[in-house]
C-alpha cells in the first residue's frame, strides 16, 4: 500500500519528478504530471510530500553544480520538515477519486511559505550535523599583553557593532584589559540596538522571533543589559570616573565607529593583521531569523555540547550567503512599538547626557529616526538566505555524506 | 501453536489523546519491575521517557523540554532493541508521525521483530471538546467558536488544525503506522460509550498488550480531570493576560496547568460539560459513519466495537456554550483560584522564610571562618540577592566586564 | 523655652496620609523654622497613637509597649511648634486623653481635627474596612452607621468621624481658639486648597515644606471592593494567617493591581442615605457655630453634594459581573506572577546551603 492516494500512475509521475528535480530540472509539477513516465519507484518507496518537492525545485532553480543539487535532494526529501506545521500533503491528481480521509493534496506552488520554510530549516539544520571538512572559525581571542603599550580601555554598547570595532582593533594589535581603563560605549540608535541583541542572542542559541522579542521588552521598565547604556555608563563612571567614560551615539559606520574609538582611548594606528571573524556576526534580519528556525531544530536533536559547534557552522553558512554591501545590516522595531522605542530612547538619550560622559557626536542620534527600515525579516528572504546556506554547505565540504545506513529517497 | 521463539515483539501504542493513553501510561510505568518479570519491558527511567522519546522522533519543540529530548528515541530503540521478550512503547502524541518518520522508528526496532501499532480510539463528539481544552491547557487562546470553524474547514489551514488530525484521524493514523504492517498486526482499541462498566477499557487495553487485567489493576491517581465549561473559559482568558512574556513557560505549566487547572479547577464537578453544538454534531456523526465504513474494509484487529465510535445523535444535557459561559460560575471559579494562588504564595514565603534562616547561618558560620575580605564580598552578593535593584546592577557589571 | 503642640487626631480619610507623608519629607526644612514633626525610626506616628488607645491592631498592638512614652519624651526635649497627627487618636477614651494632657503639662496645647462630607466618608470607611479584612457587604455597613447611637458611641466609624463627639472628648480644657476645625473641600477644588489649610491650621508656611509628596490613600472601585470582600470570607474559612494575608493581599491585589484599574466604578453613599447625612451635617454645622471654635475651611463644605438627579447609583454590592471578573483575573495574574517570582526554595536555596557548607568543611 502506497498511501491514500491509489494509482501506480500517480506514484511513478512523483518519483519521475523527483529524479527530475533531484538532477537539477525544475519544470514544474502542473507541467510535469501531464506528461508520460514511466521510470517506476523502487520498492518500499515513500512518497515525499509537496512541500519537500517544492523546495527541491526552489533549490534547482538556483543553478547549481549537479552534486550540490542532488545532494541537497537527498537530505531534504529523506525527512519530512521537523516541528509542527502542516501535516505531509500529497500532490494535487486530476481526476483521483475524493479522499475521506488525510491532509488535503496541494499543487507545490501554492504550498505556502511557512511549510517550505520549515522544511529547509530542517535541511540546514541535518547538514550542518554531519561531520565534514570545515570546522567553524573560531572568533579572535586575542590575549592582552602585560607589557603591552596599548593603554587600558574597554568597549562595551550594541553587541555587533562593538564586536566588529573590538575586531578591527585586534587586528592592529590592541587588545582590551588593562586597570583604570578608558571605556567607549558604542550606542546604536535603540531599536537597533535591539535588533543587535536580538541577533547575538540567536547566535547563542535562542529560539524566538524578533516580533515576540521586541514585544517582551516593550512591556518592561528595564532594556537588555547591553542595550541599556546608561546603566553600563553609570556603573563604569563609578569605577573609573565619568570623565573616563566616552560615549559613541549612531555611529555612521562601522570605520566611523573605529575612528571615534581610536581618537577617544588615544590608540596608535598600528599596523593593520589579519584577524578572525567578529564573535557577532553582522547578519541579515533574514539570516538571523533563519538561524533562529535552526536552533529550534538543534535544541531537540542535539545536546548542549555540540549545539554550540553546530550553531557555528549554520552561522559561517548563513554569514556566507549574505553579501556585505557597504556597512551592517539595520532594520528597526514592529510598527506597533515605535513610539515606545522612541519614547525610551529619549529617556535614555537624558540618562547619557546627564552623567558627564566624554560624548562623541549628538546624543540624540539614540532616537531611532523614521528611517524607512524593514521591520521584520521577510519569509521569501529567509528562504532564500535558507537554500543558500544548504548550498554553501554542501559546496564547501565535498565530504558531507549522508551517514551510514541513511535510506536514499 | 508455537511461535518462532527468537522472534521479538513490540507494541507501538500511538494515540489518541483523551482515550485513556495516559491511564496505560501510568500502570505501565508504577509496574515496569513486575513486568518486566513478566517478560514484557516497558522501557522507561522517568516517567516522561517516551514523550521525550516521541519529541525527538519527530523533532518536536514543546515550550523548552525539548532540550531534554536529545537522543531519547535512539535510546528507547536500543533497549527495546536488546530485550528478547515483548516490548511496549506507548505516547499519543506518536500518531503524527509521518510515514517517513514511522519508517524510522520501525527500523530502529530492528530486524527480526513483530511490529504491532495499537490505536485507542473514542467518539469525535467526545474527542473534539476535548482536543479544545487541551489547547487552553496549553496556553491557547483561541474561542471554541473558531476553534470548531478551523477543525470542520476541509483546508485545514494552519497548524492548529493539521496537529487536531495528526493526533484524531483515526484512518489516517493507521494507514501513516500500518501500511507497511500485515492488518491483524494492527489493533484498534475502541472506547467503550459512556455508561459501561469503568475498567472494560482496561480490560481492553490489557488484551491488546497481552496482560492480565487483573493482577495489573488500575490503581493510578493521576486521572487527567477535565474542565467544565466555566472552568475552561476562565484558563482561556487567563491565558490572554499571562502570554507574550508576562508568565514564562515553567511557571506556567506549575501555576496554571499543575496547581489551577489539574487540582482546583477540575474537582468542580458540578459544573457543565463541554460538549458540541448541534451543528458539528451533525458534521462529527457523518465523518464518524465514513470511518467506520472505511475502517471495516480493512482488516485490522477491532478490540471493542466499531459502534463505539458512532456518537450519540443527541445529547441529552443543553448545550453550555464555553464563548458564553456562565459568569457567575466564572467569577466563583477565579475567586477559588485567587485563594488556591494565595495560599501557595504564603507558602512560599513561608518555605523561602526558612531556607533563608538556614542559609544566613550557614554563611554566618563560613564568615567566622573566613577573614574581612571575604565577608565584604559576602555582604555584597548577598545584599544583591534580597535587593533586586543591586542584583540588577551586578548582573550587568558582570555583563558589561564579559566578552 | 517656648513650645506649642498641635494634636491632630483624625479623621482618618481627610487627606491625613498625604499631611503625615509631606511633614515626613521634609522634616529636616521645617525643623529649620523650628517647626518638629517628630518621629523615631518609623515614618510615621502610628506606633505611638497605638501604644496610647490600647487597641489591638491585628496583633501589633502588643509590640508597641512603650512608643508613646518614647515619644513624649522627645517632644519635651523640642522647642518651637511641634506636630503630633494620626488618625487613630480620635477613638481615644477620656483617661487616655487625659494623661496625653497629663503628659504634655504645661505646653500650650492646640487639637486640630478634620473633617469631610460623610457621604464621601461612609464609602471611604468601608473600603478601609474590606482592606483590613472585613467581610460585610456595604448595605449593612450603611445601615448599621444609620442606626448606631452618635453619643458616647460603640461603634468605630462615630467614635473617628463623629465630629461633635470627638471635640468634645478631645478639646475639653482647652478654649475655643485653640481648638481647629479644618474641612475638606468639596470635589473640584485644586489639591493644595487642603494642604494650605493644613497648613493653616498648623501655623505652618507651606515654603518650609516644598517637596510635595505623592503617596495618596488608594481606592478602589465597587467591583474592586466586592471581590476582595468575597475572597476575605473564604480566606476566613481556609484560615490564611495575618502576616501573608497583610504583606500579599494588600500590597499586590488592592494597592499593586486593582487600584491601578482604569475606570473603576467609584463607591458612593446609595441615594436613600442622603439625608441622613445631611441632616447629619446640620447638627454638626450647628454644634461648630455654637462652639465658637476656630473654622479653617468652610462649614457648608460639610454638607453632602448630592449627584445629579439623572445619576444612577452602582451598588457596589451587586456590581457588573464582567467588571468583578475582570478585577478577578488582574488579581489573579498579579498573583500567578508573584508565585512565579519568587524563585521556588526547593530549587535554589538548599544548593547554595550546601555549596557553603562543603566550603565550611574545608574543601
Amino acid at each position: 500500500m502506497t498511501g491514500p492516494v491509489i494509482g501506480r500512475d500517480y506514484d511513478t509521475a512523483v518519483w519521475s519528478w523527483s529524479q527530475h528535480l533531484r538532477g537539477g530540472g525544475s519544470t514544474p509539477w502542473a507541467q510535469w504530471r501531464s506528461g508520460d513516465h514511466d521510470d517506476r519507484p523502487p520498492a518500499g518507496w515513500i512518497p515525499p510530500g509537496a512541500a519537500q518537492l517544492e523546495v527541491v525545485r526552489r533549490a534547482a532553480l538556483r543553478r547549481r553544480r549537479p552534486a550540490e543539487t542532488a545532494a541537497l535532494a537527498d537530505v531534504v526529501l529523506s525527512r519530512s520538515g521537523p516541528g509542527r506545521g502542516r501535516a505531509w500533503q500529497p500532490l494535487d491528481w486530476p481526476g483521483a477519486p475524493p479522499r475521506s480521509f488525510g491532509a488535503p493534496a496541494v499543487d507545490p506552488a501554492d504550498v505556502p511559505v511557512s511549510e517550505l520554510l520549515r522544511v529547509a530549516a530542517g535541511a540546514l539544520t541535518e547538514l550542518v550535523l554531519r561531520p565534514a571538512g570545515a570546522e567553524p572559525s573560531a572568533p579572535a581571542t586575542g590575549r592582552r599583553g602585560l607589557l603591552t603599550r596599548t593603554p587600558p580601555f574597554e568597549l562595551a554598547g550594541s553587541p555587533v557593532t562593538t564586536s566588529a570595532v573590538r575586531r578591527e582593533l585586534a587586528a592592529r594589535g590592541h587588545v582590551e584589559g588593562g586597570r583604570k581603563p578608558t571605556v567607549v560605549l558604542l550606542v546604536e540608535p535603540l531599536d537597533q540596538a535591539l535588533a543587535q541583541v536580538w541577533s547575538a542572542r540567536v547566535q547563542r542559541g535562542a529560539p524566538v522571533r524578533w516580533p515576540g522579542f521586541v514585544d517582551r521588552w516593550a512591556g518592561r521598565r528595564d532594556l537588555p543589559p547591553s542595550a541599556d547604556v546608561a546603566a553600563i555608563a553609570a556603573l563604569w563612571a563609578e569605577g573609573v570616573g565619568a570623565d573616563r567614560v566616552h560615549v559613541v551615539p549612531g555611529p555612521a559606520s562601522v570605520d566611523d565607529a573605529v575612528r571615534s574609538t581610536v581618537a577617544a582611548i588615544g590608540l596608535r594606528p598600528g599596523r593593520p593583521t589579519t584577524a578572525g571573524p567578529a564573535r557577532w556576526r553582522d547578519l541579515s534580519p533574514a539570516a538571523v531569523d533563519a538561524l533562529r528556525r535552526v536552533n529550534s531544530v538543534l535544541n531537540v536533536r542535539v545536546a548542549e555540547q555540540r549545539r554550540d559547534i553546530a550553531r557555528h557552522v549554520a552561522r559561517d553558512a548563513l554569514a556566507a550567503t549574505v553579501t556585505g554591501e557597504g556597512d551592517l545590516h539595520r532594520w528597526t522595531v514592529p510598527e506597533a512599538h515605535r513610539d515606545w522605542v522612541t519614547d525610551r530612547a529619549r529617556r535614555l538619550a537624558d540618562d547619557l547626557s546627564q552623567g558627564g560622559y566624554a560624548v562623541h557626536g549628538r546624543l540624540d542620534r539614540v532616537v531611532p529616526s523614521a528611517a524607512g527600515l524593514p521591520t521584520q525579516p521577510r519569509s521569501t528572504d529567509v528562504l532564500d538566505v535558507l537554500l543558500g546556506a544548504c548550498l554553501h554547505r554542501l559546496s564547501s565540504t565535498s565530504a558531507a555524506r549522508p551517514p551510514e545506513g541513511a535510506p536514499r529517497p | 501453536m508455537s511461535e518462532p521463539t527468537n522472534r521479538r515483539r513490540v507494541l507501538v501504542h500511538v494515540g489518541a489523546p483523551k482515550t485513556g493513553t495516559s491511564f496505560v501510561q501510568d500502570v505501565l510505568w508504577l509496574n515496569r519491575d513486575a513486568l518486566a518479570a513478566r517478560g514484557v519491558l516497558y522501557p522507561a527511567d522517568r516517567f516522561d521517557e517516551h514523550f521525550l522519546a516521541a519529541l525527538d522522533l519527530m523533532d518536536l519543540q514543546w515550550g523548552g523540554l525539548e532540550t531534554q529530548a536529545v537522543g531519547a528515541w535512539d535510546r528507547l530503540a536500543q533497549r527495546v532493541r536488546d530485550w528478547p521478550g515483548t516490548a511496549i512503547v506507548s505516547h499519543e502524541i506518536l500518531a503524527t508521525a509521518t510515514k517517513e518518520q514511522v519508517r524510522r522508528a520501525l527500523a530502529s526496532f530492528g530486524e527480526g521483530a513483530d511490529v504491532h501499532v495499537v490505536l485507542s480510539a473514542r467518539d469525535l463528539v467526545r474527542q473534539v471538546p476535548a482536543e479544545w481544552q487541551e489547547n487552553v491547557k496549553h496556553r491557547r487562546t483561541i474561542g471554541y467558536r473558531r476553534f470548531l470553524d478551523k477543525i470542520t474547514d476541509p483546508a485545514r489551514d494552519g497548524e492548529l488544525a493539521s496537529w487536531f488530525w495528526g493526533v484524531q484521524e483515526v484512518p489516517d493514523i493507521l494507514d501513516r503506522w500500518g501500511s507497511t504492517l500485515p492488518p491483524e498486526q494492527v489493533h484498534l482499541v475502541t472506547v467503550p460509550r459512556p455508561g459501561a462498566p469503568r475498567d472494560l477499557l482496561w480490560h481492553r487495553f490489557a488484551a491488546v498488550l497481552g496482560l492480565d487485567h487483573d493482577t495489573f489493576a488500575a490503581e493510578t491517581s493521576r486521572a487527567n480531570p477535565s474542565l467544565g465549561v466555566p472552568e475552561t473559559a476562565l484558563v482561556r482568558r487567563i491565558n490572554k493576560r499571562v502570554n507574550h512574556g508576562v508568565l514564562v513557560n515553567e511557571d506556567y505549566r506549575r501555576l496554571v496547568r499543575e496547581l489551577l487547572a489539574h487540582r482546583t479547577l477540575s474537582q468542580r464537578t458540578g459544573s457543565p460539560r463541554l460538549s458540541l453544538p448541534d451543528d458539528v454534531r451533525a458534521w462529527a456523526v457523518e465523518l464518524s459513519e465514513s470511518w467506520i465504513r472505511e475502517l471495516s474494509g480493512r482488516g485490522y484487529d477491532v478490540v471493542g466495537s466499531l459502534d463505539d465510535l458512532r456518537p450519540d445523535p443527541a445529547d441529552p444535557a443543553p448545550y453550555a456554550d464555553p464563548d458564553a459561559p456562565d459568569e457567575d460560575a466564572v467569577a466563583d471559579a477565579a475567586m477559588q483560584s485567587i485563594v488556591t494562588l494565595l495560599e501557595e504564595s504564603a507558602r512560599l514565603h513561608h518555605d523561602e522564610a526558612l531556607m533563608r534562616r538556614e542559609r544566613d547561618a550557614a554563611y554566618a558560620e563560613l564568615e567566622r571562618s573566613r577573614g574581612l575580605w571575604f565577608r565584604v564580598k559576602r555582604r555584597l552578593v548577598r545584599a544583591a540577592d534580597d535587593n533586586r535593584v543591586a542584583g540588577f546592577a551586578l548582573a550587568v557589571y558582570r555583563r558589561a566586564r564579559g566578552r | 523655652m517656648s513650645r506649642k503642640v498641635y494634636l491632630h487626631v483624625g479623621a482618618p480619610k481627610t487627606g491625613t496620609t498625604y499631611l503625615q507623608d509631606r511633614l515626613a519629607l521634609n522634616q529636616a526644612e521645617l525643623a529649620r523654622h523650628r517647626v518638629h514633626y517628630p518621629l523615631g525610626v518609623y515614618a510615621s506616628q502610628f506606633r505611638p497613637a497605638l501604644d496610647l488607645t490600647g487597641m489591638s491592631w491585628g496583633g501589633i498592638g502588643a509590640e508597641v509597649g512603650g512608643e508613646w512614652d518614647k515619644l513624649m519624651r522627645r517632644v519635651r526635649k523640642l522647642d518651637g511648634t511641634v506636630i503630633i497627627s494620626h488618625e487613630i487618636l480620635a477613638a481615644a477614651s477620656p483617661q487616655q486623653i487625659k494623661r496625653v494632657m497629663d503628659d504634655l503639662g504645661e505646653t500650650e496645647v492646640h487639637l486640630v481635627y478634620s473633617a469631610r462630607d460623610l457621604a464621601r466618608q461612609i464609602p471611604a470607611e468601608w473600603q478601609e474596612g474590606i482592606k483590613h479584612r472585613r467581610r460585610g457587604t456595604y448595605k449593612k455597613f450603611v445601615e448599621t452607621v444609620m442606626t448606631a447611637r452618635r453619643y458616647k458611641p460603640r461603634l468605630w466609624f462615630w467614635q473617628v468621624q463623629g465630629l461633635p463627639d470627638v471635640l468634645s472628648r478631645w478639646s475639653g480644657g482647652l478654649p475655643p481658639s485653640r481648638v481647629h476645625l479644618v474641612t475638606v473641600p468639596h470635589h473640584g477644588a485644586s489639591g493644595d486648597v487642603l494642604w494650605e489649610r493644613y497648613c493653616d491650621a498648623f501655623g505652618l508656611d507651606p515654603a518650609w515644606a516644598p517637596q510635595d509628596s505623592f503617596r495618596t490613600n488608594v481606592s478602589i472601585g465597587g467591583a474592586e471592593a466586592t471581590l476582595i470582600r468575597r475572597l476575605n470570607r473564604r480566606l476566613k474559612q481556609s484560615g490564611l494567617e495575618s502576616e501573608p494575608y497583610r504583606a500579599l493581599i494588600r500590597e499586590i491585589v488592592v494597592h499593586r493591581t486593582l487600584a491601578q484599574r482604569p475606570d473603576m466604578a467609584k463607591v458612593t453613599l446609595p441615594p436613600y442615605a442622603y439625608d441622613f447625612a445631611t441632616e447629619v451635617a446640620h447638627e454638626w454645622i450647628e454644634w461648630v457655630e455654637g462652639s465658637g471654635i476656630d473654622v479653617v475651611g468652610d462649614v457648608e463644605d460639610l454638607v453632602p453634594a448630592r449627584p445629579p438627579d439623572d445619576e444612577v447609583w452602582a451598588d457596589p454590592d451587586r456590581p457588573r459581573r464582567t467588571e468583578m471578573i475582570d478585577a478577578a483575573l488582574d488579581a489573579l495574574v498579579a498573583l500567578a506572577l508573584e508565585a512565579g517570582r519568587r524563585p521556588d526554595p526547593e530549587h535554589q536555596l538548599p544548593a547554595k546551603v550546601a555549596r557553603a557548607a562543603r566550603r565550611i568543611r574545608g574543601s
